[in-house]
């Protein structure tokens, strides 16, 4: 067991190599990488200041001397292997460079976005839990009554819609058109000047469509894989002999069934714990909350290659932890199942 | 003729059974047939001209220039305006398609600047977009474009994916383990992130972009087939097809594969919806096919950006809502025909 969650860490070195590896080498081999944009950047503001100087040559107004120190700059002008050997050395001592836009770490950058991400990924996630466990229990509990079948149809909605489309929806809805919700933003501009109380109102004011968003998607599945799994164990033959043996039904429920329910629930939360981690690009972008999506999805925008390349890291690290987190979460739940034994 | 065999049939007559899906599948199948035909429903053109006793068809086909109904220009003609004139002079008919505008034709009225509300007078049922584009005729050739992205990729997918699977389950040893590793590395890529990548770099087209999220997306169902070849190659009936000296061409495509393959239909409903929502959060994102192209997603960003005007948000969202609950329903029908479960209880 330990020696395979060991192999399992052990094997984050060389996924983690390939991912960034292959991004890497995309944003390079690709032809029309940054070099080729900021030319024609600089082609369309020196036609607009009406002062082409054109390379007779190359075509463009750039000569040849800035052409190699921005590749110089970029690491463009080695190969692609040993570009990335440089950048991955750096990497290791925690350096991800400098943000071509901010001119600040990378590192720094991030940082200071990863609370705002976090906090809702973590409310997201206990939310998630806090209903979903229940509910699933009363629909498993009252399978095909009133309603077992009205929750359905609402949580079916989640289940089919895309959570950005649901934050679409209640933006417009709730944010634009009846004006209950704040549109977008993490806090309200007064936020310093209020008490404690008012801030932590002003943030769940703030927060309330976005988790409404980002619970959507997971509900629906955490819902229906409680309320599946409880029905599957209500159907086994232990709970047959519980029953034979005079138990309760709740007492059986409680003591037998539900627990084993929660195996497969344990199995979701790793991926969860990164996707939430992670933040979402969509939400983030939709209401305009400054965390590591929005951020992502800038950098981008603006080219900005040391800043994606990071959130790459970032976030790619915590997916291969988060499923490992999960796989060793389901060991803990359930001790038959033995990892790495026996296959 | 097509022989199933009783299985197949078997789990086809209790798909038809569960009515919700049944009907949601054919329900979403008239919905793609027509938009198929979309030039009928939403066009400029009109779907017939009689004028001196000609009958013209310009659904289809080149243009016609307006001289040839007697105006004064060499362009494509006005059907809207010929409608008019022609009604009033009763020299000819036009029949306009039920929403007389093409998804690119811009309505600018006089004196009002787009978007425009939804109005019945005008035949903007759903309204137009911030360019003064009809929002229902871009929704139609939206969800067409839409469809046929998600097939095309589901088709990509599943070809990669199946041979690769297969030929990982049926020759085991250092190809799977490579693929394995492979696999392993791709799946734990963050898929949208990347795609968003790459696609700010190229700007892909209709093509590159099915093409890109092929390259990021084979591996979901290469990881089910290698475990379905692997159950199958173990099973006797493969153990008899060797000894009777079948080759392993043959064992694969006449026993495995059919074997294992009709269980990936279970799959199809969904991998459509994740195309549909996926190629939709692209456009939203502004990373998707190149504008000028009808789509859902470039209508909600405008729409999210004119929450004054918000009959484009309603409208996707709307379509949205309607097409993944039925493809959801599909899926869940289709999923319950191949595996019924029966649950008991405890009294």
């Amino acid at each position: 067991m330990t020696a395979y969650f060991i192999r399992r860490f052990l094997l984050i070195v060389p996924t983690f190599i390939g991912i960034t590896l292959l991004v890497f080498a995309v944003t390079r081999v690709v032809p029309g990488g940054p070099i080729e944009r900021m030319m024609t950047a600089s082609l369309v503001s020196g036609d607009q200041a009406g002062k082409v100087q054109r390379d007779t040559q190359s075509g463009s107004t750039l000569s040849a001397d800035q052409i190699a120190q921005l590749e110089a700059y970029y690491g463009f002008d080695k190969p692609v292997l040993e570009s990335y050997a440089l950048w991955l050395g750096k990497v290791i001592t925690l350096d991800l460079g400098e943000s071509s836009r901010y001119q600040d770490p990378v590192w720094q950058i991030i940082k200071e976005r990863f609370p705002v991400s976090i906090f809702y990924g973590l409310t997201t996630l206990i939310l998630t839990y806090l209903i979903c466990i229940p509910l699933g229990v009363a629909k498993a509990l009252g399978h095909n009554s009133l309603f077992d079948n009205a929750s359905s149809a609402l949580v079916f909605l989640g289940y089919a819609l895309p959570s950005y489309v649901v934050g679409i929806a209640l933006v417009g809805l709730f944010a634009a058109h009846w004006d209950i919700f704040p549109l977008g933003g993490f806090v309200s501009d007064h936020y310093d000047d209020l008490n404690t109380w008012g801030k932590l109102k002003d943030i769940f004011y703030h927060g309330a469509l976005p988790l409404i968003a980002y619970m959507a998607g997971s509900f629906a599945l955490t819902t229906f894989m409680m309320k599946n799994a409880l029905m599957d164990n209500q159907a086994a033959d232990y709970m047959r002999t519980a029953a034979a043996k005079g138990l309760m039904r709740k007492t059986a429920v409680w003591r037998h069934a539900f627990r084993n329910s929660l195996i497969p629930i344990a199995t979701s939360f790793g991926s969860n714990i990164a996707f939430f981690m992670g933040g979402s690009f969509l939400i983030e972008t939709i209401f305009n909350i400054d965390g590591i999506g929005l951020l992502g999805y800038e950098a981008i925008l603006e080219r900005d290659y040391p800043v994606v390349m990071g959130i790459l890291v970032i976030t790619s690290l915590l997916f291969l932890i988060g499923n490992i987190i999960s796989d060793f979460l389901v060991a803990m739940v359930d001790p038959r199942i033995r990892f790495g034994e026996a296959r | 003729m097509l022989k199933l065999n009783p299985v197949t049939r078997k789990r086809l007559d209790r798909f038809k059974q569960l009515r919700r899906g049944y009907w949601s599948a054919i329900a979403l199948a008239c919905l793609f047939v027509l938009s198929l035909g979309a030039e009928m429903i939403a066009s400029q053109r009109a779907l017939l001209v009689i004028y001196e006793g000609e009958w013209h068809f310009p659904t289809y086909g080149a243009i016609i220039p307006g001289t040839q109904f007697g105006l004064d220009y060499q362009y494509e003609t006005d059907y809207k305006t010929l409608k008019l004139t022609l009604e009033s002079s009763g020299s000819g008919r036009v029949i306009m398609p039920p929403i007389p505008y093409g998804p690119l034709e811009t309505d600018l009225a006089v004196g009002d600047f787009p978007p425009h509300a939804p109005s019945f007078a005008k035949q903007h049922y759903l309204g137009t977009d911030t360019s003064g584009r009809d929002v229902l005729s871009r929704i139609i050739y939206g969800f067409r474009i839409a469809m046929l992205f998600s097939l095309l990729l589901l088709v990509f997918n599943y070809l990669i994916g199946v041979s690769i699977g297969c030929l990982m389950g049926y020759w085991g040893g250092a190809f799977d383990l490579v693929f394995q590793r492979l696999i392993e590395i791709w799946s734990n890529i963050p898929f949208l992130y990347v795609i968003m990548i790459v696609a700010s770099i190229i700007q892909p087209g209709f093509w590159t972009l099915v093409m890109i999220m092929v390259f990021f997306g084979w591996t979901s169902i290469t990881w089910y087939m290698r475990t379905a070849t692997y159950k199958e190659a173990a099973r006797e009936y493969v153990m008899a097809a060797r000894a009777i000296g079948a080759s392993n061409t043959r064992i694969v495509f006449k026993h495995i594969l059919p074997n294992s393959v009709s269980t990936l239909i279970t799959f199809v409903p969904f991998s459509v919806a994740g195309g549909i929502t996926s190629l939709t959060a692209l456009d939203y994102l502004g990373f998707g096919l190149p504008p000028p192209t009808p789509s859902w997603g470039e209508l909600l960003k405008q729409g999210t950006e004119n929450l004054d005007s918000l009959w484009m948000v309603l409208s996707v969202v709307g379509a949205m809502t309607l097409i993944l609950m039925l493809v959801t329903y599909i899926g869940e029908a289709i999923r319950e025909a191949f595996d019924p479960r029966k649950f008991s209880y405890y009294e």
